[in-house]
């Protein structure tokens, strides 16, 4: 990898201009992202108090109903209710979102901000390991990690998080990198001011928006990837409601209840969606520099 | 998707490896043994006009390599048997023994001797003659060189000897209902001694067909063999496509990829072929005991009044309208309906919530969390969420595993026996003594009055051994050794106007060679 | 310059020999004992350690990691655990099947995302390139096997225009072999496409913004004028890096997408042999997908210094 490709982080889509135009006016990406993502943590959260039924209760009298009153999205094959799955399938895409980004952040931020601040020797040998870990995509390492360790949300969305270390690295030693160029980082290494100062002090907070960014956008792929992986067998084992494994097991009643499929698929999509325009929107909130060029 | 373990072949057989899990050692016999003569035709129905017609059949399970003497696995005689290769006896449609390389074969009085006469004019595609040195090869060569379990089967023979290039004398070392019911199996595949190099990549058999292409990952090819020694199939090439996702498997007979479903793994899906009127749909039975695994070794589950109690929890008729579409007979034991010795034991343990709850109480095991670990089969997976909100509505704690099949499920569940519950589909034909009759065996069940009671059915006349076996059969139900959901049922879509299909997948092959257009 | 070369290539060679050992070591781990898995469960002891033998599990960790790099290397990766039958051909020819779509994908999602990208940015301000933009925003969201479900259920199975899965070698049927690989190409790229658009866009924008760009429209140049011929050689940059990342992507991607249209490519061949247990052809396959992954990344590294003047002269 070239230095160069380190300034256009892998997995982050690129700033929204047309919401570069006025910061004050209110940004729509914004507004829709945050409203989507909302919507998707208030099902979750619900549904831990709340669901209309027992969403794994199988009940063979109530087997392949179309949406009612009672059943607001129709049952399954097994008789459970749909919208109570897509609630607390909201859960599973959270769980999943939360552990791989938090991997990744984990791991990736210290990771940047060290290589950024120690920028030769040690620091390009970190990055090299880093962009090594490019090669191993997400989904081929979930697979990999789902044949050793079984099938299991958290073990797919570890691997999930592992595969997204590289892009919060990149994308934070660049910011770290820019941050260590201004004038009151020079200031503060000349004044003696520590590295582990000036890293706390200086480079964090300044580069906490990045983070905030890149975890809104590694979430809408961490979600992608769990129904991926669920829909191939290798995520969320039943009976635990995943919006992946619902599509999944809709294929065979596609013919007769095209409901079953599209309910999921819908709520996958405002995920991402969700999650992906607030990130766009974060970013446009965040970034001065798009500030200075107009 | 890739399938389970089962012998017959019209149901998805598991992917490569694992599988049988049936033991072909000390099950029961067959049902006739008198050398009843016939025109052998190989299998093929007579008077079907041969054609230069091609037909696609689907499947879920693609065999690994083509050699069943070493690779265990339903999907290679699914393919081969009876088509490329063939026994000296085969199976019939009605699941009687019929000659096949054999045209007719006698006992002794003592039952231990077998005296078949060969076909004369039967040949292998390499082109050398079948004769009895070819068939004394093929038996000895199970006991010396095959490396799968079910070589077993043979280890009742005692001598081989060729009495004519047209006629085999077999010894056995005691009276065995069995040996000549596995002589349909594959372990009864004749070889030829000059063909045996590559059975991995290139089978050598005298059947009315030969291996065309292998395309892996895709599908295999049959062409009509056209030095066929009896009546010669309708088509000239019969492709199996496989498919390791059951929908795509619809879809390709949807649009015309494919002319028949071998095997429907999404029962649910069947509605959509049913009110077409371009294709038939068939439903019969197969051999595939769908068991509810217990492990009677250790753990909860070796506590009686335990399985008794899971028993009593599972409503049958709803968790098979639930998880498998209805489809599929319910069963009280290890026997599909189809063996003579069949017997409707669904009345032994009722669905009673109140007793099972109970029950459960006085085992003193209420607070055990119950382990089902399942491997990834569509069965086991649809039929695991019932079982466990069954059994949850009775009162027992349950943890779902899903085990990745065949390998982590095998090395868990099989191996180690490390479970408490589990699903699996037995597909081997009679295997009620190989699933149950060896305390090694993943289910633990050791009770020496069940064994003897099978190797007596084994030795006896026919009449005694379906009494015998029938006894078996409900001793295992009261003991609660398994509980049986039903019987994986024979699902198969074709198009319209193909005949010769039969209804029930008793043997383990998908014979093709009676198929016929019009 | 040529020693950028070299130095970018000694990276690549380390990175891949780490990755080897990265492969191998997981490998390792995995559960199940390949030689048992193989041969079935009816298999007899005497077997197992026969064919552990035979495959030489029975070696050291470290004699076995350097025959199978030799192997690798050598172009003979030797054969299966369980079909006892020559690697190398299986995998050059689900490899092919794999390229095909990959390349197919990727033609969609260039020919598509370019234009549809840049006239998004040119006109950022208007309606047409709002709805452009949420399309593309869409698009992102959908999962490309849903798709792929989505464009079987309407084109194969209710229009029946096309076949609704499966595989021809071009060689045997070139008509079939290009229906059937409308659907898969579409489900795969369109999704791709949708992502890249969004990165031509924000490229092409960021050109739009440059000084000698406001210059050349200063004199008169309609906006796309302008960029056809002063902006695009900056505009690909950025662009380039990102096929290059979404290359490694479409190739994982196709993991699903030949699933669900039952094509015999790399990522049936990797799915299968993670269930079987053939532990060497799973490092086969796996190594072949990292290699991929690290040559595209190093052949991007090279575009750069031929795109960007910038970085010929070396400095950062």
């Amino acid at each position: 990898m070239s230095d160069v490709s380190a300034s256009t982080p892998a997995s982050s889509p690129p700033p929204d201009a047309a919401g570069r135009r006025s910061r004050r006016r209110v940004n729509p990406n914004l507004l829709v992202g945050a409203s989507l993502v909302l919507l998707i943590v208030g099902m979750a959260i619900v549904s831990f108090f709340w669901t209309p039924h027992d969403p794994t209760l199988v009940n063979a009298a109530t087997r392949l109903q179309k949406p009612s009153g009672d059943y607001w999205f129709g049952t399954d094959k097994f008789g459970r209710d749909v919208f109570s799955q897509v609630m607390v399938g909201a859960r599973t895409t959270l769980f999943v979102g939360f552990v791989a980004v938090g991997v990744a952040t984990a791991i990736g931020v210290p990771l940047g901000v060290l290589g950024g601040m120690v920028s030769r020797g040690p620091g390009e040998v970190l990055m090299r390991g880093n962009d090594l870990l490019l090669a191993f995509p997400a989904l081929l390492l979930a697979i990999m990690f789902a044949a050793v360790y079984g099938a299991s949300t958290l073990v797919a969305m570890i691997a999930i998080g592992i595969a997204t270390i590289p892009s919060f690295a990149r994308l934070i030693r660049s910011g770290t990198l820019q941050v260590m160029g201004t004038e009151y980082v020079l200031a503060a290494r000349a004044a003696g001011r520590s590295p582990f100062a000036i890293g706390a002090r200086h480079v964090l907070p300044n580069v906490s928006s990045l983070v905030i960014v890149q975890a809104s956008v590694s979430f809408a792929i961490a979600v992608l990837a769990e129904a991926a992986l669920s829909f191939l067998g290798f995520g969320t084992p039943p009976p635990t409601p995943s919006w992946g494994r619902m599509l999944q097991e809709s294929q065979e009643m596609l013919w007769s209840a095209p409901r079953l499929a599209v309910f999921p698929g819908v709520a996958i999509a405002v995920a991402v969606l969700g999650f992906n325009l607030l990130g766009d929107g974060l970013r446009d909130r965040f970034d001065p520099k798009l500030d200075d060029r107009r | 998707m890739r399938h389970q373990i089962r012998k017959t072949a019209l149901l998805a057989a598991a992917a490569t490896a694992a599988t049988s899990l049936a033991l072909a050692s000390c099950s029961a016999g067959s049902s006739t043994s008198g050398g009843n003569a016939g025109a052998s035709s190989g299998g093929a129905t007579g008077g079907q006009q041969s054609s230069d017609a091609a037909l696609s059949i689907g499947l879920v399970a693609e065999p690994a390599n083509l050699d069943f003497t070493k690779t265990d696995g339903a999907a290679i005689p699914q393919v081969l048997l009876y088509n490329v290769y063939q026994g000296l006896v085969q199976l019939d449609q009605k699941g009687d023994i019929s000659p096949a390389l054999a045209t007719k074969w006698t006992v002794s009085d003592d039952r231990k001797t077998y005296t078949f006469d060969l076909a004369k004019d039967a040949k292998f595609t390499n082109g050398k003659p079948f004769t009895a040195d070819d068939a004394k090869f093929s038996i000895d060569r199970v006991k010396k060189d095959w490396t799968v379990s079910l070589k077993s089967a043979m280890n009742v023979v005692d001598s081989t000897t060729v009495v004519s290039p047209t006629q085999l004398k077999v010894v056995l070392k005691a009276p065995s209902n069995d040996w000549l019911y596995r002589m349909t199996t594959r372990v009864g595949a004749m070889f030829s001694r000059t063909g045996v190099d590559a059975l991995a990549t290139k089978p050598v058999g005298t059947g009315p067909y030969q291996l065309g292409k292998w395309t892996r990952g895709d599908s295999i090819s049959l062409v009509r063999n056209d030095a066929y020694w009896g009546t010669k199939p309708y088509y000239q090439t019969v492709t199996f496509k496989y498919f390791k996702d059951p929908t795509a498997l619809n879809n390709a007979l949807l649009t015309g990829t494919i002319n028949v479903i071998g095997t429907v793994q999404t029962p649910e899906s069947l509605g959509q072929f049913e009110n077409n009127d371009k294709y038939q749909v068939i439903e019969g039975t197969t051999n595939g005991e769908v068991v509810l695994s217990f492990n009677n070794g250790s753990g909860p589950m070796k506590n009686k009044k335990m399985r008794e109690a899971v028993r009593y929890a599972i409503d049958h008729k709803a968790l098979v309208d639930t998880c498998w579409a209805g489809r599929g007979a319910l069963i009280g034991s290890m026997v599909p309906p189809t063996d003579p010795w069949y017997e409707d034991l669904t009345g032994l343990y009722p669905h009673d919530v109140a007793k099972a709850k109970t029950l459960l109480k006085e085992s003193g095991e209420a607070n055990q969390t119950l382990r089902l670990r399942i491997p990834t089969l569509p069965y086991a997976v649809s039929c695991g969420t019932v079982v466990k909100s069954q059994l949850e509505q009775a009162g027992f704690k349950v943890k779902l595993d899903q085990l990745e099949f065949p390998a982590a499920w095998l090395t868990t569940v099989f191996t180690n026996a490390d479970y408490d519950m589990s699903i699996v589909a037995h597909v081997e034909p009679r295997d009620m003594g190989a699933v149950f009759g060896d305390p090694t065996y993943y289910t633990r069940y050791t009770n020496p009055a069940f064994s003897a009671l099978l190797k007596q059915a084994d030795e006896g006349t026919e009449a005694e051994q379906v009494a015998d076996m029938k006894k078996a059969a409900r001793m295992l139900s009261e003991d609660a050794a398994a509980d049986w959901l039903f019987v994986l049922p024979n699902l198969i879509v074709a198009d319209k106007g193909i005949t010769g299909i039969p209804k029930n997948a008793i043997s383990e092959s998908f014979d093709v060679t009676g198929l016929a257009g019009s | 310059m040529i020693l950028r070369l070299l130095q970018r290539l000694a990276i690549l060679l380390i990175s891949l020999a780490v990755s080897s050992v990265i492969v191998f070591a997981f490998m390792a781990v995995l559960p199940g004992d390949p030689a048992r898995v193989a041969l079935g469960v009816n298999a007899t002891d005497s077997s197992v350690a026969e064919m552990r033998r035979e495959f030489g599990l029975d070696r050291s960790p470290v004699a076995q990691y350097l025959s199978w790099v030799t192997g690798l290397v050598t172009l003979d990766p030797g054969n299966s655990y369980v079909s006892s039958t020559a690697i190398g051909p299986q995998l050059s020819d689900r490899l092919q099947v794999t390229l095909w779509l990959v390349v197919a994908a990727m033609a969609l999602a260039v020919v598509v995302a370019i234009p549809v990208g840049t006239v998004m940015a040119v006109r950022h301000r208007q309606v047409s390139g709002l709805a452009l933009s949420a399309v593309s925003q869409l698009g992102v969201a959908i999962p490309a096997f849903l798709a792929g479900i989505l464009l079987i259920t309407v084109f194969a199975v209710n229009l029946g225009w096309l076949p609704a899965n499966g595989w021809t070698p071009p060689a045997d049927d070139p008509v079939m072999f290009l229906k059937q690989l409308v659907l898969p190409v579409l489900s795969l790229g369109l999704v791709q496409a949708a992502v890249l658009t969004r990165y031509v866009r924000s490229a092409v924008l960021d050109v739009l913004r440059e000084d000698y760009l406001r210059t050349a429209r200063a004199k008169g140049l309609t906006p796309m004028r302008a960029l056809v011929r002063h902006g695009l050689r900056n505009a690909a940059v950025p662009v380039v890096t990102v096929l290059g990342l979404q290359l490694a992507t479409l190739l994982i991607g196709a993991v699903v997408v030949e699933r669900v249209f039952v094509i015999p490519g790399l990522g049936s061949l990797l799915l299968d042999s993670v269930s079987q247990r053939d532990l060497i052809m799973v490092q086969d396959v796996v190594m072949i997908l990292v290699v991929a992954v690290l040559v595209v990344n190093f052949v991007v590294d090279l575009l750069y210094l031929l795109i960007d003047p910038r970085l010929r002269v070396g400095a950062r």
